[in-house]
């Protein structure tokens, strides 16, 4: 019993009985299976599985009980949060770790349950018996890796959470993933229940909803992690087919196919086989993908730091477990499945959409492969002939070969190069399926329907050639885009005047993609960017705009130090605030940018380094209440102490806590008069702590005394006088980005259209369980 | 038979993609090299690990640049760096940079790095940062 000592029980207890009630679930839904309809077994099956989500639910609810009181016996705990974080970062830093993360994964999981368990109707046995399996299969992780490890001396402090997840954005993306990644396992269950029971006939209509939420809920959290990179990483992208990003990608890919295949086989009974292929593909994706980013194999490869934690050999066995079993249901049902053949005719929906399914899995091929590059290349260098063992005897295909028998990885450009072609296909293919339906369309009624199209692509082709744009890939590609737009629009506003909102948006989530076509092609390869080192005050020419850095802001309350750049762009000017801060906790240099929405596009300055020059000389000042003295021309006016600044002084001094003292003060410059009033922080055992405070129009002025009994104060005043020595640089980095706005709007009409359509499927799906009992 | 046309092309096409998918990835995968041979040329962008040599880095131009000593043989490579300093560049224990070698100036020209440092977390393994 010597482990349990170094365990916080309470925590596991909690999850030791969340498991337990898994598997008194899971054996209820067994028997379910075998006495169908029997109402006992039933609410025996669905009692044990609230019992298991309230002990999943306990488990969680302790581990934020020991966040937010800082209990710092706790690993996880000291690891991931510390005393002086506020609330909100306390309860986010739950997901800040991987052992954190699988609970929050499986809370996410388990309540997905609840719903699932109603909507699933009469596959409820089997489908919530392969939908706990999955559950379980997390619950054996987190036993092993459990949040709960008390350590053998306790610490006065956490080591706070990484200063990069410190963002309101980062406290709601994971969550948001993992719910997505949750949710990935409902259609594979409803596929597996299929198999299982060989019933494939109406697996699809149930599963719909569900695939269409879970992809909607990994998009939002694609959305949500780019748009974090964008704003805060410095780099100036949102997407860098980095491992972690790449491992939501390849599901959200999948995703699409399944639920365009879903949608046909609701349809026309078509793609019953590769639904059922794709189904446990998509739920593969996410294994694989977890233990790709988190069994510590790509550790030099990316920029997430992971640890392996000794869960590889569990993540494999669990993959292992899923992958051999849905596939010897595959070899053995899939021949045996009934299902439509294709009549289609050429120009029609349904082979366009099998066309588009198509396109879309070699991206998720594409994706998979790049981001398994580095296990594939050291394989490889195991198996083949490498570089270093090659002889001048050796034959032209060995050398070839040896070139991909050197472990290393794709870079960015890799993936690039490969989606230029599909995303031409995407486009092409999503510009043409509005006007086609499931029977043959004639060549003149389609050139018919092309027609507002066409001309929307021809402007938008012809503004793309006016505005400097010469590939003619990316010609091509802008007119397609904008075609995409125009048909998906024209046929939603159409289905919107015949059916309402719910029924258009299915093509309006054709139109967001369509717009996000086009801010990714502007984005990416029309971007300008240039290094410039700026000198204080002196403007500077770039892009055709001038840049003047003002001045260096030191940190007032929760604003971060921070520059001042005068930007001047026909004949406007506004101010951007690119930060450079030392982190008080790390006492590392962050750096964040600076963006400026303009109409068409943002103006991105990140700073790279800054050299404060020669700091002007300090100008002393003792003056008593009422005394003024002038500096450089700014007049300053000691009006007298504030004691009531940060709660009562005087109070504080009796209680022996920090006394907090104000100086009010009356600062005229250039004709301005305004008040200011800079604090005095002291402690009955000396510590002083007083902060420089801005001086208007430039320069600071810190309190450096106070002098109670002759009613006098000290002051230091800085930055006021002109200076002869060097000035303070600061290098940025200047970035044009045309029309990336498009991206994160496209984003949201393809989610909210996703929505429309999710609900529309739902009411189908339950009419459908309600009609056929 | 027009169908076995479309057929025939649809396959050709799959068939053209897989290719330029083969070679692309050869020719630009990024593989992890020795500093022999790195500096040997053989690849064009190419990744390498090492320790930083304190007190090599320094600031200008725009550009950092710094030593690296590769563990095992001990050798030593200079590299150059043109984008944001990363943070705490100074107390790195150890870098990946991600470049091209530069034989005219024997040294890397490097366009992405990956910072190992060590970690303020105590307990917690080096936490790592790419820049680039």
């Amino acid at each position: 019993m010597d482990f349990l000592a170094k365990l916080y029980l309470p925590g596991v207890l909690a999850l030791g009985g969340a498991l337990l009630f898994a598997l008194v679930s899971l054996a209820g839904y067994v028997q379910l299976l075998a006495r169908e309809e029997d109402a006992d077994t039933r609410r025996f099956a669905r009692r044990s599985y609230a019992l298991f989500v309230l002990s999943v639910l306990m488990g969680a609810a302790v581990l934020v009980v020991l966040l937010l009181r800082r209990d710092f016996r706790i690993e996880y705990v000291s690891q991931y949060s510390g005393a002086e974080l506020p609330w909100f970062y306390r309860f986010s830093s739950f997901w800040a770790g991987q052992k954190g993360s699988f609970l929050i994964w499986l809370v996410a999981g388990s309540l997905l349950g609840l719903p699932l368990r109603e909507a699933a109707g009469r596959e409820e046995a089997p489908v919530m018996g392969v939908y706990i399996l999955t559950l379980v299969g997390l619950l054996f992780i987190l036993v092993r890796e459990t949040p709960f490890v008390m350590l053998s001396q306790t610490p006065t402090d956490g080591s706070g959470l990484n200063p990069l997840l410190q963002d309101p954005w980062m406290v709601i993306h994971p969550p948001i993933m993992f719910t997505g990644f949750a949710a990935s396992a409902i259609p594979f269950s409803f596929a597996v229940s299929a198999m299982v029971r060989r019933r494939y006939d109406r697996w699809a209509h149930l599963a719909f909803p569900w695939a269409l939420g879970g992809f909607l809920v990994l998009g939002s959290a694609i959305l949500l992690g780019g748009y974090w990179a964008y704003k805060t990483l410095g780099w100036g992208g949102y997407w860098g087919w980095d491992p972690v990003e790449n491992a939501s990608l390849v599901p959200w890919l999948l995703g699409t196919v399944l639920i365009h295949g879903l949608h046909v086989e609701r349809r026309k009974g078509r793609f019953r086989r590769s639904n059922l292929v794709f189904a446990c593909l998509l739920y593969f994706s996410v294994l694989y993908g977890t233990f790709l980013t988190r069994s510590g194999v790509l550790a030099d490869f990316s920029v997430h730091s992971f640890v392996d934690l000794g869960i590889s050999a569990w993540l494999i066995g669990l993959m292992a477990f899923f992958m051999l079993g849905s596939l010897y249901l595959l070899v053995t049902r899939l021949h045996k499945v009934p299902t439509e053949r294709s009549e289609d005719p050429l120009l029609s929906r349904g082979t366009f959409l099998l066309l588009s399914m198509v396109v879309v899995s070699i991206s998720a091929l594409v994706v998979a492969v790049g981001m398994s590059s580095p296990l594939i290349t050291r394989g490889l260098s195991h198996v083949l002939i490498t570089p270093q063992q090659l002889t001048p005897q050796s034959w032209a295909v060995t050398r070839w070969l040896s070139k991909f028998a050197v472990p290393g990885q794709v870079p960015p450009s890799w993936y690039n190069l490969l989606h230029l072609p599909i995303a031409l296909l995407i486009a092409l293919l999503l510009a043409l399926v509005p006007v086609l339906t499931w029977r043959a369309v004639p060549g003149r009624e389609m050139a018919k329907k092309l027609g507002w199209g066409g001309i929307v692509a021809g402007i938008a082709g012809a503004t793309a050639l006016m505005a400097g744009v010469r590939n003619p890939f990316h010609l091509i590609f802008i007119a397609l885009a904008a075609l995409a737009l125009t048909t998906n629009l024209q046929k939603t506003v159409q289905r919107f005047q015949n059916g309402g909102l719910r029924a258009a948006g299915g093509y309006l989530a054709h139109v967001g993609v369509g717009i996000i076509l086009l801010g990714i092609l502007a984005s990416s390869s029309y971007d300008e960017s240039t290094k410039v080192t700026l000198e204080q005050g002196v403007p500077r020419k770039v892009e055709g705009m001038t840049l003047t850095l003002d001045r260096f802001v030191p940190r007032q309350g929760d604003e971060k130090e921070r520059f001042e750049v005068t930007v001047v762009r026909n004949g406007k000017s506004f101010l951007s605030y690119p930060q450079l801060f030392l982190n008080d906790r790390t006492q590392q240099v962050m750096a964040h940018p600076h963006i400026t929405h303009l109409l068409l596009q943002d103006l991105y300055i990140s700073p790279i380094e800054y050299d404060p020059g020669e700091p002007g000389t300090a100008r002393r000042l003792h003056l008593r209440k009422g005394e003024e003295a002038t500096v450089a021309g700014t007049r300053l006016r000691f009006l007298g102490f504030d004691l009531n600044a940060e709660g009562n002084a005087l109070q504080a001094m009796q209680q022996g806590g920090v006394v907090a003292v104000g100086a009010t003060l009356e600062v005229v410059r250039n004709g301005r008069t305004e008040r200011i009033e800079p604090l005095y922080r002291f402690t009955p055992a000396g510590e002083v702590d007083s902060r420089p405070q801005e001086l208007p129009g430039g320069g600071e002025v810190v309190l450096a005394g106070i002098d109670a009994s002759s009613g006098a104060v000290q002051l230091e005043v800085r930055g006021v006088e002109p200076v002869a020595g060097p000035r303070p640089k600061l290098a940025v980095d200047v970035t044009r980005k045309p029309l990336i706005k498009l991206v994160w709007y496209g984003l949201y009409v393809v989610l909210f259209g996703g929505i429309l359509a999710t609900v529309q499927r739902l009411r189908d799906a339950m009419v459908l369980e309600r009609v056929k009992v | 038979m027009n169908r076995r046309v479309l057929y025939l092309v649809g396959t050709l096409l799959l068939l053209a993609f897989a290719g330029y998918a083969f070679t692309s990835f050869q020719s630009q995968l990024t593989p992890y090299v020795s500093f022999a041979d790195a500096q040997r040329g053989v690849h064009r962008t190419l990744q390498v690990a090492g320790g930083l040599v304190k007190g090599s880095s320094s600031y200008g131009d725009g550009a950092l640049s710094f030593t690296i000593r590769e563990p095992k043989t001990d050798a030593t490579m200079r590299v150059r760096y043109s984008g944001v300093k990363p943070a705490n560049f100074e107390d790195a224990l150890s870098v990946v940079a991600i470049g091209r070698w530069s034989p005219s100036e024997r040294l890397l020209e490097a366009d992405k790095l990956l910072v190992k440092c060590p970690s303020k977390y105590q307990g917690v393994k080096p936490e790592e940062k790419t820049y680039g």
